[in-house]
């Protein structure tokens, strides 16, 4: 026999006394487990989100806007500036520091022209990198093909939704683009399902037909970059690209993800500082419930250090039972937690969280110290306890 | 039983006990020297024992009387280490247990001193074997049958694995009996050991304690005169004093 056997069969007796202990330390694991969990799938979803932008940097001339101002009325602004960038310039985007992270480096054209007797806007782009970036679109008919010398002359192109349906168009439809004097003659290779986003509204072709369309060869208006990772320095990407293009402007996409995560982080304090007030609720009741076990048991403790216990050992006993019932609670409460989040996240936060095993260490951990903690007084009371006195008064 | 002070890690070299050694010609195992207690009752002060004297010999069985409230139990738990004197000095084989800490009094009580009680006081979760077995648990010590050697010397072997509530109280008590002799002490305490007991079992617990004198010094405190004939000698206390 052992010290903890003698906690161990002491513990057994007393079953239903420390429920109470260990339910309250089960309520503050599974509030913390199901906080964790539900708000690690939300910060996952988020950058899972933040990925679906396909772009999370944008390269674009610095246009500088000048307030005009007549007196003390303001009459609109005058912005100045390039407003292209030169293709031939755009591999010196691979020469920044960061360079691995850049995954997609899409350029891209926009302008306006005629389609038969509708002004539609036009995008230029690199179908191959298109593809790479946005592959959640849903075309129907097929992608466009890369603009190649056997289709340069009757290029293909994609719609977007909103205009496809009130200009008849489909797969297969051909089309004439012009602006002035310069047509581009074009066929639908299909239409893009709505996204929501502004491709709704445009025709899509290759970049060089758009070059040439627009009158603008060998420029682009922007380029669209894909740095792939959760975690990587896109703060830190913008201004290496910005150095490398001088009079660009590198803008990082992350502004609209950390509005969100704002939003996410802000939840989850309050959630977590609810679980954490939870804690220590949960704390003072188990140093309660063992302060009322203790008084419980003065006269076995008196007996005990009768027949030999020593301090160490009397507090060693109670910290090992406070320990059980930290991890007991824990236990129950990570199970607990973890079913609730699966249950609440859906509706809360509209995602499926996994079962975080990896924070089981860790909640055990903290229900362990919890419940030692929750010891402390209780063990004071026990080390008061004189084995002479209270022998004597039973 | 000739262990002693081997056994004791803390006493197996006087030199390094903080107890100091007095000279004891006449081999007494105990002396109490001058021994007053005294206990605070709210502003009153009230002294329990007045400047005691007494020698206890080894292998002597000793029984205190006296009436309640002359501090017979006061002065079991001092020669036990359950509590300290308020003046004067207690020595255990010529060494001063009042100038030991409190860490070393209560290795060398465990190690030298055994209780056997009035209400028997065994843990009622634990068997009796177990509850024989905590002294050793408590000292780290490993059970090399001594449990089971103790049991049997009390006639409780074949009860062993059953607990407090399943034994009568003679039984409970021979438990209590056990556990007080498992390490070997050379001292066993016995507070009113037949005062929850009838007649004829109270009568068992005393023959039994007597077959344990001789190899360990036992001191019975009990008001039964009948019992305490059974003792090589009687030292009553009056008052906070000894009037043997």
């Amino acid at each position: 026999m052992r010290l903890h056997t003698l906690v161990l069969k002491d513990i057994s007796r007393r079953k239903t006394k420390l429920g109470l202990a260990v339910l309250s330390v089960v309520v503050a694991a599974a509030a913390i487990v199901a906080v964790v969990t539900t708000f690690s799938a939300a910060t996952e979803g988020l950058y899972e989100e933040s990925n679906q932008f396909g772009a999370n940097i944008i390269v674009r001339p610095e246009v500088t806007n000048i307030p005009l101002v007549e007196g003390s009325t303001s009459i609109g602004s005058l912005s100045t500036g390039e407003n292209y960038i030169e293709e031939s310039e755009i591999p010196k985007i691979h020469t920044i520091q960061n360079n691995s992270n850049l995954a997609v480096v899409a350029p891209r054209l926009y302008g306006v022209a005629k389609l038969g007797d509708s002004n539609v806007v036009v995008m230029g782009v690199d179908p191959e990198k298109e593809k790479t970036l946005k592959p959640w679109w849903k075309v129907q008919g097929r992608w466009m093909a890369a603009n190649t010398s056997e289709n340069s002359e009757k290029p293909e192109v994609m719609v977007g939704s909103d205009i496809a349906g009130p200009l008849g168009l489909k797969e297969g439809t051909p089309i004439t683009l012009s602006q002035g004097n310069i047509s581009v003659e074009a066929q639908v290779a299909g239409v893009i399902e709505s996204t929501g986003g502004n491709e709704d509204g445009y025709v899509i072709l290759p970049l060089a037909a758009s070059q040439y369309l627009l009158s603008k060869e060998g420029k682009v208006s922007s380029l669209e970059v894909r740095a792939l990772c959760n975690d990587c320095p896109v703060e830190e990407i913008s201004r290496q690209i910005e150095e490398v293009f001088p009079g660009l402007e590198a803008r990082s996409m992350s502004q609209i993800v950390e509005t969100e995560m704002a939003v996410v982080e802000h939840t989850e304090s309050s959630a977590m500082a609810v679980s954490i007030i939870t804690l220590l609720v949960s704390t003072l009741t188990v140093a309660s419930t063992m302060l009322a076990s203790v008084n419980e048991k003065l006269k076995e403790i008196g007996i005990m250090r009768a027949v030999g216990a020593s301090d160490r050992q009397v507090v060693s006993m109670l910290l090992f039972e406070g320990a059980i019932i930290g991890i007991i609670g824990g236990g129950i409460g990570f199970a607990i937690g973890t079913a609730a989040s699966a249950i609440a996240a859906p509706m809360l936060v509209s995602v499926s969280p996994p079962t975080m095993w990896e924070i089981l260490p860790g909640v055990a951990g903290i229900c362990i110290v919890t419940g030692m903690i929750a010891s402390i007084i209780p063990a004071k009371r026990a080390l008061g306890v004189d084995p002479a006195e209270v022998l004597r008064s039973v | 039983m000739s262990d002693y002070p081997e056994n004791s890690e803390t006493s197996s070299n006087p030199e390094n006990l903080s107890g100091s050694l007095i000279e004891n010609p006449v081999g007494n195992l105990i002396q109490v020297k001058d021994a007053t207690k005294k206990y605070r009752l709210g502003h009153n002060e009230v002294e329990v024992l007045h400047g005691i004297n007494l020698e206890i010999s080894e292998g002597e069985f000793v029984s205190i009387m006296g009436q309640s409230g002359s501090g017979k139990t006061t002065l079991m738990n001092i020669i036990g280490m359950l509590d300290r004197p308020t003046d004067g000095s207690i020595l255990i084989k010529d060494i001063d247990i009042t100038k030991k800490s409190q860490k070393e009094l209560v290795d060398f009580r465990r190690r030298t001193v055994g209780f056997v009680f009035q209400q028997f006081h065994l843990i009622p979760s634990l068997t009796a074997y177990e509850n024989v077995a905590l002294p050793l648990v408590f000292a780290g010590d490993k059970d090399d049958g001594a449990v089971k050697g103790a049991l049997e010397r009390v006639g409780l072997a074949h009860r062993m694995n059953h607990k407090p509530v399943e034994l009568s109280g003679g039984e409970q008590q021979r438990v209590a009996i056990a556990r007080a002799v498992v390490m070997k002490p050379k001292i066993l305490l016995a507070d009113e050991p037949t005062g929850a007991l009838d007649a004829n079992t109270g009568s068992m617990i005393i023959s039994l304690l007597k077959s344990l004198a001789g190899e360990m010094t036992v001191i019975m405190v009990t008001h039964n005169r009948e019992l305490a004939e059974h003792s090589d000698r009687i030292v009553y206390l009056k008052d906070g004093n000894v009037a043997e």
